[in-house]
């Protein structure tokens, strides 16, 4: 594995692009063509990224974008066993969902604009996964929050899916926020944002860290993948198309933030790692309670989603272990990034049986005329076998079914949470118990017992391009856990794995196999194939309870918007309007003597409003100002 | 690049074409103006092109023009002076080409109109404070007319008295300022002069009493033409009341030539002043920002968005100008240019695409159209410039708006931690103002939607097709915002060293806090 720096731009990002220009210019009203176009660029960035990562080149290069004076921001790429990882992921996902969306698009209007923004998506993506240096992260970053806004708003015409895309804009510009302040703090504080220098900064102890650093980057990823107290988004981010979700909101790009903290490992400090942590674990286990109360079968997704997004990042906050070796009565320290390990390896694992389960769940909507809610469905299994077949594979996987994708990565967290931090283990253990409920629950209702709508009894397994990414996606799905198994061209990442031997390996192996059962038995002889949900018919006092729980951060921002912020606004508004009447109204003498210019003024104009507002606002200016001197 | 002064002398002789020609024929009238145009633009360009850059100004021409008072008629040329050259050069372009379709005293409005361009390009031009102060209040008097004449009927009296009032009065400030300096001189030793370089060495003799109440003067009367917060209500209602072309040359160019008095004038020759007022600037900035931002979520004409809009982003040229350091200030240019393009931009869309069409601005009556079906081309202009304003990657705001904010938090963290939430307020009016103006029409549709063809052909009859002048236009503005998005250098390569002249290291070592 050879590492050489060359000045190269990728082919593989140019495809993308160029698919997305081709688009945009030439085939905005040639659906099939824009879908053709597209899928080949996709079909050519999943082999051109297999190649590439399994070829085990591996290289950084670097052009320079912009210089003042000192500040140098370059566009470069870097590409290592992460990112290689990474690529082999984004590439596949892609393809599947490129190959899915033919169907499913198949007869919508704006064709050409969804392909076209999936193809930007690829191209922005691609440039997170590439990005040498933080600023260039941040523009690409940027870019697939863009895509993300285009393709949620793809029914635009729908005021949800319009709202939806607003409020994913806003709630990951929050969070770009506070991560372009870390990069420009970072910046200040090393001297550069480049990954490699930093990694070479931290192996030669001159990195300058502090703890809000890192908090400020981390802010980036609560907001793209979703964290408390930003996580609003991603659910109803579930108005866009289900191949976006499958491809954008449960794959890939919500993952860009486990995938950017794992980049930026070198600035952790334990307080930072301790936020990271206790952020991770909270939204998993929120999620998880959340799930159980959804019957759309979109949403239930997204909160798993949400979960399993929170396990990751709970697992980059576990943070790394040592070794300690006496090797020839000299002792050796090793320090092992097996957060980045664990956490890597659930993204890999959890974006094939996410993606499965998405394309799923498309595959069952389209088959059930656009019916999403699972309280109405019922019965599929025989109806859309292949569905069923695929669906249940990624249901497998993500419970933690032993020896699937799911089972290796979870118990990798389990174990690593085990060693290190007791309450997480037992709250992540709580959340794969209630993971295990909310997945067997749609499972049941969804493709067992007996159909429970008009559109339910008439569902029909779709074309070829609909179930073979789903055979491909189970196939992963089933494979993708045998970590020892993999290519070693990705052994920068898979090294890192934490693995459990001895009692410990026999304790997390019980409590894995128990969770699940737990959780699965509760759901398989709980929920009833009823039109209503059991749970509501039951126990309607924890139902309640529940869906409170889910509703409560909405109701947070939305008393936000409305009360607060709208206020504030119009506030602001009208003491805008004082200064333009007073002027337009009274405006030579406010103005004159504003200024100064006129012993007139005192005559013309009494001390008007305008004027006493102004003081007022220059006395507050000031002490704004002399405020902020002391900051 | 010796040829740079003709830009101001063809724009004159266009404008007095224009009129003599508009007397006979208003169509020869715009041919002559969007020649003019394209003529002086060319040759900024083709200055550009030989341009070395350099620190320090490089002179054009210096003849005395008052001897008694050491006036001179110095015209010179740096980096930044270019960058905002071709700015005006663009900008003028465009906006003849969105006032193709003006009806109504053709030759009078493109004479005003060039006569404005000229006077712009004349204070680009300047080394000399009063050939600086006679352009700039020759820039400012065909703005009133043009806003009188062919605003909007409702306010354009009151807006174009308003836009006037302040206007004088900042030049007022300014004059002043320029007198007592030329007075502080003479009194501490050095002949009568107005030349920049002069007043600057004869300001380092100034008493610290007299640096800051030079700066305050001298500033603040440019400040209030850039839109600085609370001297701001002038834009908004000019932009409102003006007919398009205006607005476009209003916020893209009118206000620069505000921000960029405060960096040629007060800045370099009251260094201990800057220093002094810094916070004060800092605060009024955030200040704009985050005000006006807000204003701009609640707006309910179109037209008042993208006003309040061009205040909030004009905050952050200020800002960079607060910050005072090599990063901040050339971020500060970055963004006039940037701004310049992209509010121009807004205004052509929404006064002369939609509003010509609709005749109305009024966000409640457009959200009842499905505009973005009935105007299409306009719908993507606004969706890209919209686009460009939140500073998103690939567009001029965003190299612009990261340059300042590095250069501010440099400066001062807790400065860039405002402006950062004074992007999140540009995310949150912009998005509003796209989905409300052109998305708002909702409509039960399927989820597969299926566009309802005979309304989309109804509606499509009623508009006329958005015209070659509108889109050339359009696409001329798009393709700069773009260009220079994603190659910025080409900008900073000249604006950097500019900022190594004496004039402007004495400027930012006065603001290093």
């Amino acid at each position: 594995m050879t590492t050489t720096t060359v000045a190269y731009f990728p082919t593989i990002l140019l495809v993308p692009l160029i698919s997305a220009a081709v688009i945009a210019l030439f085939l905005r009203r040639q659906g099939n063509a824009a879908a053709a176009v597209s899928l080949a660029a996709a079909a050519f960035v999943a082999f051109d990224g297999l190649r590439l990562a399994l070829g085990g080149g591996r290289f950084e290069s670097a052009t320079e974008w912009l210089r003042l004076g000192d500040l140098a921001i370059s566009l470069g790429f870097k590409f290592d066993d992460l990112a290689a990882l990474m690529l082999v992921i984004v590439g596949l996902v892609g393809l599947c969902v490129h190959v899915f969306s033919l169907g499913y698009m198949a007869d919508d209007t704006a064709k050409a604009r969804y392909f076209g923004g999936l193809s930007i998506f690829m191209f922005s993506m691609l440039g997170i996964v590439f990005a040498d240096n933080l600023f260039m992260m941040f523009i690409f970053w940027e870019l697939v929050g863009f895509s993300s806004y285009v393709l949620i708003n793809h029914w635009h015409e729908k005021q949800s899916a319009a709202d939806a895309s607003k409020k994913a804009f806003i709630a990951n510009r929050v969070g770009d926020f506070g991560f372009l302040l870390g990069i420009v703090m970072c910046y200040w504080l090393n001297g550069t944002v480049n990954l490699t220098e930093l990694a070479a900064k931290g192996e030669a102890h001159t990195l300058v860290v502090s703890t809000l650093l890192p908090l400020l980057l981390f802010c980036g990823a609560v907001g793209k993948s979703a964290q408390l107290p930003l996580h609003v988004w991603l659910p109803d981010a579930m108005e866009g198309p289900t191949p976006v979700s499958a491809l954008i909101h449960a794959a890939t790009m919500v993952a860009a933030g486990i995938y950017m903290l794992c980049r930026i490992n070198v600035l952790m400090v334990p307080d930072a790692l301790t936020v990271i942590l206790w952020t991770g674990t909270a939204t998993a286990l929120y999620a998880a309670l959340c799930a159980i109360t959804q019957s759309d079968i979109k949403k239930v997704l997204a909160y798993s989603t949400l979960s399993q997004l929170g396990y990751m990042v709970a697992a980059f906050g576990l943070g790394s272990m040592s070794e300690t070796d006496a090797h020839n009565g000299v002792t050796h320290t090793h320090v092992y990034a097996v957060g980045v390990g664990a956490a890597m390896f659930h993204l890999t694992t959890h974006a094939f049986f996410k993606a499965l389960m998405f394309l799923g769940s498309g595959a069952v909507i389209h088959g059930c005329h656009h019916e999403q809610d699972i309280l109405k469905m019922g019965g599929l299994r025989t109806r859309m076998p292949v569905t069923f077949w695929t669906f249940t594979i990624g249901v497998a996987a993500i419970i933690g079914f032993p020896y699937l994708a799911g089972f290796f990565s979870k118990d990798a967290i389990l174990y690593l949470a085990f060693a290190k931090n007791t309450p997480v283990f037992v709250l992540l253990a709580l959340t794969a118990v209630l993971t295990s409920l909310y997945m067997v629950r749609l499972w049941k209702l969804t493709f067992l017992g007996a159909p429970r709508s008009d559109h339910a009894a008439h569902a029909h397994e779709g074309g070829l391009t609909l179930t073979l990414p789903l055979v491909l996606l189970a196939a992963l799905s089933l494979v993708a856990g045998y970590h020892t198994h993999y290519p070693a061209v990705f052994a920068g990442v898979f090294d890192l794995i934490p693995e459990a031997h001895g009692t410990e390996h026999t304790i997390i192996f019980a409590t894995s196999l128990a969770v699940m059962l737990v959780g699965g038995s509760i759901a398989w002889f709980f929920y009833r194939s009823t039109p209503t949900d059991t749970l509501a018919d039951k126990a309607p006092g924890l139902f309640a309870a529940l869906a409170a729980l889910k509703h409560s951060f909405d109701r947070a921002y939305d008393y936000y918007v409305a009360k607060i912020q709208q206020r504030f606004a119009l506030f602001v508004n009208f003491f805008e309007q004082i200064f333009l009447a007073g002027l337009i109204v009274r405006g030579l003498a406010g103005f004159v003597g504003l200024f100064g210019l006129g012993a007139r003024a005192l005559h013309v104009g009494n001390l008007n409003a305008y004027v006493y507002w102004f003081l007022l606002g220059l006395v507050g200016l000031w002490l704004f100002a002399t405020g902020l001197v002391t900051l | 690049m010796n040829a740079l002064p003709l830009t101001i002398y063809v724009s004159f002789a266009g404008a007095l074409l224009a009129l003599a020609a508009g007397a006979r024929s208003p169509s020869v009238a715009r041919w002559v103006a969007l020649a003019t145009a394209l003529i002086a633009w060319a040759i900024v360009l083709v200055a550009a092109a030989q341009f070395v850059p350099a620190p320090g100004l490089q002179d054009l021409v210096d003849l005395p023009w008052i001897a008694e008072l050491g006036i001179r008629y110095h015209l010179a040329v740096d980096g930044i002076s270019l960058t905002l050259l071709v700015l005006t050069g663009l900008a003028a372009t465009a906006g003849v080409l969105f006032s193709w379709d003006i009806g109504h005293r053709v030759g009078e409005f493109f004479a005003l109109y060039l006569a404005l361009i000229g006077g712009v390009y004349g204070v680009f031009l300047s080394a000399d404070a009063f050939t600086f102060f006679v352009f700039y209040e020759i820039a400012i008097v065909p703005k009133y007319f043009l806003i009188a004449n062919w605003g909007s009927p409702a306010t354009r009296e009151h807006a174009a008295m308003k836009l006037v009032l302040y206007s004088f009065a900042g030049s007022a400030l300014v004059l002043a300022g320029l007198l007592w300096a030329n007075a502080a001189a003479v009194a501490h030793g050095a002949p009568s002069s107005f030349g920049l370089h002069d007043l600057a060495a004869a300001a380092t003799q100034f008493s610290r009493g007299e640096q800051i109440g030079l700066f305050a003067l001298v500033f603040t009367g440019f400040a209030v033409l850039a839109g600085m917060f609370p001297f701001h209500t002038w834009a908004p209602t000019g932009h409102v009341a003006a007919p398009t072309a205006a607005s476009m040359l209003l916020a893209g160019v009118v206000m620069k030539l505000g921000a960029y008095g405060c960096l040629r004038v007060a800045l370099p020759l009251f260094p201990v002043g800057l220093g002094f007022w810094q916070p004060t600037m800092a605060a009024l900035a955030i200040m704009g920002i985050i005000y006006a931002g807000f204003i701009a979520l609640v707006q309910d004409d179109f037209k008042f968005v993208i006003g309040y809009s061009s205040v909030s982003h004009m905050g952050f040229v200020l800002l960079g100008l607060a910050a005072a350091n090599a990063t901040a200030v050339a971020g500060a240019v970055l963004q006039m240019f940037s701004h310049g393009v992209i509010a121009g931009l807004l205004f052509a869309v929404v006064g002369r695409m939609v509003y010509e069409r609709t005749h109305t601005r009024k966000l409640a009556d457009l959200r009842q159209l499905p505009l973005y079906r009935l105007l299409p081309f306009a719908a993507l202009t606004f969706v890209l410039a919209g686009l460009a304003s939140m500073g998103l990657p690939g567009f001029s705001g965003f190299p612009a708006e990261l340059t300042i904010l590095i250069g501010v938090w440099k400066t001062s963290p807790a400065w860039a931690v405002f402006a950062g939430f004074g992007l999140l307020v540009a995310a949150a009016f912009t998005l509003r103002a796209i989905q409300v103006s052109f998305f708002g029409s909702t409509q039960p549709a399927p989820v597969a939607a299926s566009a309802s063809e005979p309304t989309h052909d109804a509606h499509a009859q009623a508009y006329a097709p958005i015209t070659i002048a509108e889109k050339s236009g359009a696409a001329l503005l798009l393709a700069a915002t773009v260009y220079i998005g994603l190659k910025p250098d080409i900008l900073l390569d000249w604006i950097t060293p500019a900022l190594q002249s004496p004039l402007m290291q004495s400027a930012l070592k006065g603001g290093a806090l």
